[in-house]
C-alpha cells in the first residue's frame, strides 16, 4: 500500500499544501483530481523526491519511502521531461539504464513498451521530430520501461487523441491488474470516473474527499472528520406531463424537459414523490439520479 | 531488481554525455574549426612577418654610391631590400602611388622620404649604412684604417646561461598550448553550461532526479564532457605534432610532447575548476538565452591570462606579473603551462601552481555542488544568490 500521511509544504508565504492523507491500494487506479494549483502536483514530486515535504511522509508497503523504492516508481512529470535531442529508443534505454534496469532488459522494455504504445516505427528518430501525441506516448514509456512496481503520472492524458487515451487507459488497467498502485492526475472527469477505483479531490492544498465515485455520491468520502453533508438526493421520473412536481411540497424541480423530470429532495421522500407522479400520469421510470463525478467535484469543492 | 551504485549513476550520465557529444555534428565542426583557425593564425604571422621583413627604396644617382653597403647591411640582419633607380622627380611619383616604400636622396643633406611614414626599420637601416658609409670616408681622410676601427668598436654578445636553441620552437608551442586550452576551457565548460540548461528546459531533469542524485547527475556530465575535450585536445595537438614533424616546422619532438602533456595536465585541472562554475552558473537559469549574461564574468578569467600569455610573455617570459599570477589557482591553468612551454617555470613552481589549483577545486566544486542541488530543480525565474547557497 501507498501511503502519503500528512503532508505539508509551504513556498514562502504560501501554503501548498495541509495535511494531505490517502492511501493508494496495490491494484487500484487512483484519480487524483483539483483545480490548477490545488497541489497535485506538489504532492507527486514530494512522492517522487524531487521535492521536500515540510512535515508528513510518504511510505510504501509499511516503511518511509527511500531512494531505491523511488528508484521503482514509474514517474510521469506535469512538464514532459525527455532531451529533444537524443532518439527515442537511445533515451528509453538510458532511463531504464538509471533506474538499474540492466542493458539487455532495457533493450527488451523498450522494444515492449514502444511496441505497445504504437511508437516502435520512431525508436531511431529525435524525440523533437514527434508529435507531441507521440511524444507523450513516449513519455510514458520512460515510466514504464523499468518494470516499475508504483506508477504516478501528472496528467497523462492532457494533449491525447481520443485512440492514445484508449490505448494509455487499458496500459493503466493493466498495470493496476499486475498488483501496481498507479496514481494519476487529470481534468478529464469523465475519463477519471470511468477509469478509476478510487479518486482523491483536492482543493486548496487540502485533500476534501476521497473514496469510490458511489461514496463521494452517497456523502461518504469526507476526510478528517470534515463536515460533509449528504450530497443532495435526486429523483429522475419519466412519464408524468411535465409541471406536476411544480406544486409538491419539499421538492425541488432542478430540470424538465418533455416528460422527464429531474426532482431534488428538499424535506420530502422520494415515496412521497412516487405518489405524486403517479397521481399525475403513468411512470415510465423512477430512478435515484447518479450524478457524474463532475458534478459531485463541483460540489465538493465549492463547500 | 538491485539498486545503482553512485559509481553506476555517474558512469552512465558520463557515457551518455560523451557518446552524445562525440557523435554531434559540433564535435567534428569543433575540430576543423580549431585546425582553420590555427593554420589562419600561421598565415597571418607568415604575411605579417614577410610584409614587415621586405621594402622596396627608391634610388635617386646622388645617392647610389650607399647600394652596395645597404644590401649587405640588409641582408646582415635578413631583410629583403629591392632597390630601384629613379631620378628624384620619379621616385617621388613612385613613393605617392605606393610602388615605393620610400626614396633615398642626396642633395647635398641625406633624405629618405616615405608617403606619410616611413618604416622603423628602414629609416634605421639606410640611417646606419649612411653614418658609416660617412664615417668610413672621414676615417679614411683622415688617414686611418675603417676596418680597425669597426675591430676596435665591436661589441661580442653573449649569454651566462647557454642560449636555448629551441626557443623559436618553445615560442610557437606555448602559444599553441595558450590558444588550445583558451579554446577547450571555454568551449567544453560553456558545454557543461549548456547541458544543464538544456536539461532544466527540457524539464527532464525532473524525471532524472526522480531516480539518481543531484550530485551523481552533475558529476556524470563534468566527466562526460571533460572526456570529450580531452579527447578533442589530443586529436589536435596530435595533428599538430604530426604535421609540424612532416612539413619540418617542428624539430624539436621532446619539447611538443612536454608542452602537450604540461597541456593535458592543466587543462584537466583547469577544466574542473571552471566546469564547477559553469555547471552552478548553469542550474542557476531556465533558459539558454538567460545564461549568456551568467556566464560573461566567468569568461573575464579565462581571457585575461590568455591574452598575457601570447602577447606579453613571449617577448619578456620572465615577466614578474606574468610569475605571480601564474600560481592564482583561476589564472594558473593558462599562464603555467605557458611559461612551462617557454621553459621558464621551475618544476617546484609548476608542483605548487598545481597543489593550489587542486585545493581551490576542492572547494569550488563544494559550494557549486550546493548552487547546482539548490537550483536544479527551480524552473521560472532566476535564482537568487541567497536561494542558491542556503543549505
Amino acid at each position: 500500500m501507498l501511503d502519503i500521511g500528512g503532508l505539508a509544504k509551504r513556498f514562502g508565504t504560501r501554503t501548498a499544501l495541509q495535511d494531505v492523507t490517502f492511501s493508494v491500494r496495490p491494484g487500484e487506479v487512483f484519480g487524483f483530481v483539483g483545480s490548477n494549483g490545488a497541489g497535485k502536483t506538489t504532492t507527486m514530486r514530494i512522492v517522487l523526491g524531487v521535492l521536500s515535504a515540510d512535515s508528513g511522509e510518504v511510505r510504501w508497503k509499511g516503511s518511509a519511502i527511500d531512494a531505491d523504492v523511488r528508484r521503482r516508481i514509474g514517474y510521469m512529470p506535469e512538464e514532459r521531461g525527455l532531451y529533444p535531442k537524443m532518439r527515442v529508443g537511445e533515451q528509453l534505454a538510458y532511463l531504464a539504464r538509471l533506474h538499474a534496469v540492466s542493458a539487455a532488459d532495457a533493450a527488451a522494455a523498450v522494444a515492449r513498451w514502444t511496441e505497445r504504445l504504437g511508437v516502435a516505427e520512431r525508436v531511431g528518430d529525435e524525440v523533437q521530430k514527434l508529435s507531441l501525441g507521440n511524444q507523450q506516448r513516449v513519455q510514458l514509456c520512460a515510466a514504464l520501461v523499468h518494470d516499475p512496481e508504483i506508477l504516478v503520472l501528472d496528467e497523462p492524458f492532457s494533449g491525447l487523441d481520443p485512440s492514445a487515451v484508449e490505448v494509455m487507459s487499458r496500459v493503466l488497467r493493466d498495470k493496476a491488474d499486475e498488483g501496481v498502485p498507479v496514481v494519476f492526475s487529470s481534468h478529464q472527469l469523465d475519463l477519471v470516473e470511468r477509469l478509476c477505483d478510487r479518486v482523491g479531490i483536492i482543493a486548496d492544498g487540502r485533500m476534501v474527499a476521497v473514496g469510490t465515485v458511489a461514496e463521494l455520491r452517497s456523502g461518504g468520502g469526507g476526510v478528517h472528520g470534515a463536515d460533509h453533508r449528504p450530497v443532495v438526493a435526486r429523483l429522475d421520473v419519466v412519464g408524468p406531463p411535465a409541471g406536476w412536481a411544480d406544486t409538491v411540497a419539499g421538492v425541488r424541480v432542478v430540470a424538465a424537459e418533455g416528460t422527464h423530470t429531474r426532482v431534488e429532495l428538499d424535506g420530502a421522500t422520494d415515496q412521497d414523490v412516487l405518489k405524486a407522479a403517479v397521481a399525475a400520469g403513468p411512470v415510465h421510470e423512477f430512478t435515484p439520479y447518479r450524478p457524474p463525478l463532475t458534478e459531485l467535484y463541483k460540489d465538493v469543492v465549492s463547500r | 531488481m538491485t539498486g545503482l551504485s553512485p559509481g553506476q549513476a555517474v558512469g552512465l550520465v558520463a557515457r551518455r554525455e560523451f557518446t552524445t557529444q562525440v557523435r554531434s555534428r559540433s564535435f567534428a565542426i569543433g575540430i576543423v574549426i580549431s585546425l582553420v583557425i590555427f593554420g589562419i593564425y600561421a598565415l597571418i604571422f607568415q604575411f605579417i612577418g614577410s610584409q614587415s621583413s621586405s621594402n622596396t627604396l627608391g634610388v635617386t644617382p646622388a645617392a647610389r654610391p650607399v647600394v652596395p653597403a645597404l644590401q649587405q647591411a640588409a641582408t646582415a640582419v635578413g631583410r629583403t631590400l629591392t632597390i630601384t633607380d629613379v631620378s628624384a622627380a620619379e621616385g617621388a611619383a613612385q613613393v605617392q602611388a605606393g610602388d615605393l616604400d620610400a626614396l633615398l636622396d642626396r642633395n647635398p643633406g641625406w633624405t629618405v622620404t616615405g608617403r606619410d611614414a616611413v618604416g622603423d626599420e628602414l629609416s634605421s637601416l639606410v640611417a646606419t649604412v649612411v653614418r658609416q658609409t660617412t664615417l668610413d670616408q672621414a676615417l679614411q681622410a683622415a688617414g686611418q684604417n675603417p676596418a680597425a676601427v669597426a675591430e676596435q668598436s665591436r661589441v661580442a654578445v653573449s649569454t651566462l646561461e647557454p642560449e636555448d636553441p629551441e626557443r623559436g620552437q618553445r615560442l610557437g608551442l606555448a602559444i599553441i598550448t595558450a590558444v588550445l586550452l583558451f579554446m577547450s576551457l571555454i568551449g567544453y565548460g560553456s558545454a557543461v553550461a549548456q547541458g544543464v540548461v538544456e536539461e532544466k528546459s527540457s524539464r527532464v531533469v525532473e524525471l532524472l532526479l526522480s531516480t539518481i542524485k543531484p550530485l551523481h547527475l552533475l558529476a556524470g556530465k563534468v566527466l562526460g564532457l571533460g572526456a570529450v575535450g580531452l579527447l578533442q585536445l589530443l586529436i589536435l595537438g596530435a595533428i599538430g605534432v604530426v604535421v609540424g614533424s612532416v612539413t619540418g616546422l617542428l624539430t624539436a619532438p621532446t619539447a611538443a610532447a612536454g608542452a602537450l602533456v604540461a597541456a593535458v595536465v592543466w587543462y584537466l585541472l583547469g577544466f574542473f575548476l571552471y566546469a564547477s562554475v559553469y555547471a552552478a552558473a548553469g542550474s542557476m537559469v531556465s533558459r539558454q538565452e538567460e545564461l549568456q549574461s551568467l556566464v560573461a564574468p566567468i569568461m573575464f578569467p579565462l581571457l585575461l591570462p590568455f591574452i598575457f600569455a601570447v602577447s606579453v610573455l613571449p617577448g619578456d617570459p620572465r615577466n614578474t606579473l606574468g610569475t605571480v599570477l601564474s600560481f592564482v589557482p583561476f589564472f594558473a591553468p593558462t599562464l603555467m603551462p605557458v611559461r612551462q612551454a617557454l621553459g621558464v617555470a621551475a618544476w617546484w613552481e609548476v608542483l605548487i601552481a598545481a597543489v593550489l589549483t587542486l585545493a581551490t577545486i576542492v572547494g569550488v566544486v563544494a559550494v557549486a555542488a550546493r548552487i547546482y542541488r539548490n537550483s536544479v530543480l527551480r524552473t521560472g525565474a532566476r535564482v537568487s544568490w541567497s536561494e542558491a547557497l542556503r543549505g
